[in-house]
C-alpha cells in the first residue's frame, strides 16, 4: 500500500518506456552491436506445414447446417409438387452433406503454409487452387480467432491483414491454439524485422 | 477558424429542400388542405433547421496547425478531431451551382484507412478552400522534407488542358458498345413476338432492328456526351512539386489533389472507339479511399494515346511496354467457353420458341455461334503482360482495354490461382494485389491465363523484386538523411 502511494506521489512517467518497435539501423554504430540481439530470421522460419487433421471435422460440421436448410427447402418444395414427395428433401440433404464432406477432405489435403525468410507462403483450394505470397513488410496486423465450433475441437485460426484489397483473405485455419499463438508471435517478430516503410 | 457565415442559409436551404422533396412525393395528388399542411410543415422545418444550423455554425471550429488539422464540432455530442497532415491523402474541393453563386466551397479530406471521407468542411469561402488546399499541400511537403536543403519555390506546371474536341470525343468514346451488340442480337430474335403483340405499328421491326440499334447508340451518345461535358468541362491537370492537382466540372466544380507519393497504380484505358481514333485515358489509383470514389481518379479523361503514355511515364518511369501474350491454348479455352455460352443461348431461345406460344425468331440467335471464335481471338489478342525492372505492366480487355502499371514497391500480396478448367490446360492467373481500391479499372491487376509454371515463377519474381526495390528505397532514404546531417558536422570538425 505504502509503496503504491509513494509511487503515486512521484512522477508516474519516470520509468523510461522501451519502444515496442525499434527502427532497424537507426544508429549506425549500433549496427554491429545490435546484430546479436536483433531478430534471428532463420530461427523463426519453418518448413512447409499442413493443417491439423481435426479441421476436416470442423468443416464437415459447418456444412451440416446449410445442407439441412437446403434439404428442408427441397423437401417443402416437393411436398407441394405433383412429382416426388417430402422424402426428396432427405436425399438432397444427404447428397449435399456427402459432397461437403468430400470437399472438406480435399480442402484439407490442398492446404499448406510455410513461414519463409521474407514472406508467408500459402497454398489452398480444391476447385480453384490459389497460391499466395504475403511479404512480411506488408503485414498490418495478425489476429488469432476462434469460432465456437473451432473452440469445441480445440482449434484456432490465424488471420493476417495487409492493406491490399484482398487483405482479410489471408487466414490460416486449423491450427492448434499453441501453434496459432506461435505463428502469431513468429509473424510479429518477422514483421518487425522486415520493418521498413509505410505499409501502404 | 469558423465556417463561412453564408453556410448557415446554404445548409438550411439544403435541409429544407430535402424535406420538400419528400413532401412532394407524399402529397402529390392529394387534396388542397394536404398541400397547406405540407406548407406549414416546411415553414416549421425551416425555423427548426435555421436554428440548428446557427448553433452548428457557432459550435464548429477548425484550425490548421503546423502538423495537423484540428476540428471541434457537434451540436449535441461534441467531437474533437485531430487529423495529422502527413496522413492526408487527398484534399478535394467541390462547388455546386448554388455554392458557386454564394462563393462557397466544400472541402473533403481523405485519409488512407477508413471507408468514408475523414472530414468535411461544409462550407467555407472559396478563397479559404484554396488556401487550405495549398497550405495542407505545403505542410505535407515540409514534413516529408528533412529541414536542411531549401525547397525551390513551389512552381505550378500545367500538364494538361482538355480541348473542346477532346471533350466532344469523350462523349462519343464513352458509349458502351456492348449495348449495340446486345441490341443487334436481341431485337431481331424477339421481333416476331413484338410484332404479334403490338400488331401493325411494329411491322418490319426485324428489318429495322439495325436502325433501332443506331437510334439507341445515338441516344446513348447524347447522354454520355452531356455527362462528359458537365463532368469534365474545363478539365485541367497541373503538377506542383509532388502533387497533381485537377479541376473539372461545368455545373458543379471539383478540384482535388493527388499526392504522387501515395500513387499505387496507373491505369491507361482505351475504349473500343477511343482505340480506333488513337485516344486513351489515364486513371491514378491511390490507397484506401471512399468507396464512392473508389480510389481511382481520372488524371486525364481523354487525350492522344502517346500523350497519355508520356504523362503516365512522367508519374511512374516505366518503359514502353513490350507485351507477352498468354499461350495459344488460352485462346482455345476462350473458344470453348464462348462456344458453350453461345450454344446455351441458342438452345434457350429455341426452347422459348417451342415451349411458349410466343413466336421467336430463334435462328437469329445462331449468329452467336460463328461469333464465338472471333470473340475468343479478340479477348486473347488484348491480353498481355510485361515484366520490367521496376514495374509490372498488365493489359486486359477488348471493349475497354486497360493497361495497368504496378510498381513493385506497391505490391501487397502476390497470388496465382488455377481453376479446374485452367489446370486442364496448364494455365494460371497471376494477381498482383496493391492497396489501390480498384474502382474504375475493375478488379485487381492480373495476368490472365498465362502458363502455370511461368505464373509460379513470376509470383516469386514479383515478391523478390518487391523486397529488392524496398531495400533500394530504404537505402536511398538513408543516404538522403545522412547527406542532410553531414554538412554541419563537416563544418565543426
Amino acid at each position: 500500500m505504502d509503496a503504491n502511494t509513494e509511487r503515486g506521489d512521484g512522477e508516474p512517467f519516470d520509468e523510461p518506456l522501451t519502444p515496442a518497435v525499434r527502427p532497424v539501423g537507426a544508429e549506425e554504430n549500433a549496427d554491429g552491436a545490435a546484430a546479436g540481439e536483433t531478430i534471428q530470421v532463420e530461427e523463426l522460419t519453418g518448413s512447409r506445414r499442413t493443417l491439423d487433421p481435426t479441421i476436416q471435422r470442423v468443416w464437415v460440421l459447418q456444412a451440416a447446417v446449410p445442407s439441412l436448410v437446403l434439404g428442408g427447402i427441397a423437401g417443402a418444395a416437393f411436398a407441394f409438387l405433383p412429382i416426388g414427395d417430402a422424402w426428396v428433401g432427405t436425399v438432397v440433404a444427404t447428397v449435399v452433406f456427402a459432397l461437403a464432406a468430400v470437399l472438406a477432405m480435399l480442402r484439407y489435403r490442398s492446404w499448406a503454409y510455410e513461414v519463409r525468410g521474407d514472406s508467408l507462403y500459402l497454398e489452398r483450394g480444391v476447385i480453384t487452387d490459389v497460391t499466395t505470397v504475403v511479404p512480411y513488410v506488408r503485414i498490418q496486423h495478425v489476429d488469432a480467432s476462434r469460432g465456437p465450433i473451432e473452440r469445441a475441437f480445440g482449434l484456432a485460426t490465424t488471420v493476417v491483414y495487409t492493406a491490399g484489397s484482398r487483405g482479410a483473405d489471408v487466414s490460416i485455419p486449423g491450427l492448434s491454439p499453441e501453434r496459432a499463438e506461435d505463428l502469431q508471435a513468429r509473424l510479429k517478430q518477422l514483421t518487425i524485422a522486415a520493418e521498413g516503410e509505410d505499409a501502404v | 477558424m469558423k465556417l463561412d457565415p453564408l453556410s448557415i442559409p446554404y445548409r438550411t436551404g439544403e435541409s429544407v429542400l430535402r424535406l420538400a422533396w419528400l413532401l412532394v412525393f407524399l402529397f402529390l395528388g392529394s387534396p388542397l388542405d394536404g398541400l397547406t399542411g405540407a406548407g406549414l410543415l416546411v415553414v416549421g422545418w425551416f425555423v427548426v433547421a435555421l436554428a440548428y444550423q446557427l448553433v452548428y455554425y457557432q459550435r464548429f471550429e477548425y484550425e490548421l496547425t503546423d502538423d495537423s488539422l484540428d476540428i471541434v464540432s457537434g451540436v449535441v455530442s461534441r467531437r474533437n478531431r485531430e487529423i495529422p497532415v502527413r496522413r492526408v491523402q487527398n484534399v478535394d474541393i467541390s462547388r455546386n451551382v448554388v455554392q458557386r453563386l454564394l462563393g462557397l466551397a466544400q472541402i473533403n479530406l481523405e485519409t488512407a484507412g477508413g471507408s468514408s471521407t475523414e472530414a468535411s468542411l461544409n462550407c467555407v469561402s472559396e478563397d479559404e478552400a484554396r488556401r487550405l488546399q495549398s497550405a495542407i499541400g505545403q505542410l505535407k511537403r515540409e514534413e516529408a522534407q528533412t529541414a536542411a536543403d531549401d525547397e525551390p519555390a513551389v512552381e505550378e506546371r500545367r500538364l494538361f488542358d482538355i480541348t473542346p474536341k477532346e471533350l466532344a470525343l469523350l462523349g462519343v468514346t464513352g458509349i458502351d458498345l456492348r449495348l449495340l451488340s446486345v441490341v443487334t442480337v436481341v431485337l431481331p430474335v424477339v421481333a416476331p413476338s413484338l410484332r404479334e403483340r403490338f400488331a401493325d405499328p411494329l411491322v418490319g421491326l426485324a428489318v429495322t432492328a439495325p436502325l433501332a440499334a443506331v437510334v439507341i447508340v445515338a441516344v446513348a451518345a447524347v447522354i454520355s456526351g452531356v455527362l462528359a461535358v458537365t463532368n469534365y468541362y474545363g478539365f485541367r491537370l497541373s503538377r506542383r512539386s509532388e502533387e497533381l492537382q485537377y479541376e473539372r466540372g461545368l455545373l458543379q466544380r471539383f478540384s482535388g489533389t493527388i499526392p504522387l507519393e501515395k500513387v499505387q497504380t496507373l491505369a491507361v484505358s482505351e475504349s473500343f472507339i477511343a482505340r480506333q481514333l488513337g485516344y486513351a485515358s489515364l486513371a491514378v489509383e491511390t490507397a484506401g479511399y471512399g468507396p464512392d470514389d473508389a480510389g481511382s481518379q481520372s488524371a486525364v479523361p481523354l487525350a492522344d494515346r502517346d500523350r497519355v503514355l508520356s504523362l503516365a511515364a512522367s508519374v511512374e518511369a516505366f518503359d514502353d511496354p513490350d507485351f507477352r501474350r498468354p499461350p495459344r491454348r488460352a485462346r482455345q479455352r476462350y473458344v470453348g467457353r464462348y462456344g458453350a455460352v453461345a450454344a446455351v443461348a441458342v438452345g434457350a431461345v429455341f426452347a422459348a420458341d417451342r415451349l411458349t406460344t410466343l413466336p421467336v425468331a430463334w435462328y437469329w440467335a445462331g449468329v452467336l455461334l460463328p461469333v464465338a471464335p472471333v470473340a475468343a481471338h479478340l479477348k486473347w489478342v488484348n491480353l498481355g503482360y510485361d515484366v520490367q525492372p521496376e514495374y509490372v505492366v498488365l493489359r486486359e480487355g477488348f471493349w475497354t482495354r486497360t493497361t495497368t502499371v504496378v510498381p513493385y514497391y506497391r505490391v501487397q500480396t502476390v497470388l496465382n490461382s488455377r481453376t479446374v478448367f485452367q489446370r486442364r490446360r496448364r494455365l494460371a492467373t497471376l494477381v498482383v494485389d496493391t492497396a489501390g481500391s480498384s474502382g474504375l479499372t475493375g478488379g485487381q491487376p492480373r495476368a490472365l491465363d498465362i502458363d502455370a509454371d511461368r505464373a509460379a515463377e513470376l509470383r516469386e519474381a514479383v515478391a523478390n523484386r518487391l523486397q529488392e526495390s524496398l531495400n533500394r528505397r530504404q537505402e536511398k532514404r538513408r543516404r538522403e538523411r545522412l547527406r542532410s546531417i553531414e554538412p554541419p558536422t563537416a563544418g565543426t570538425t
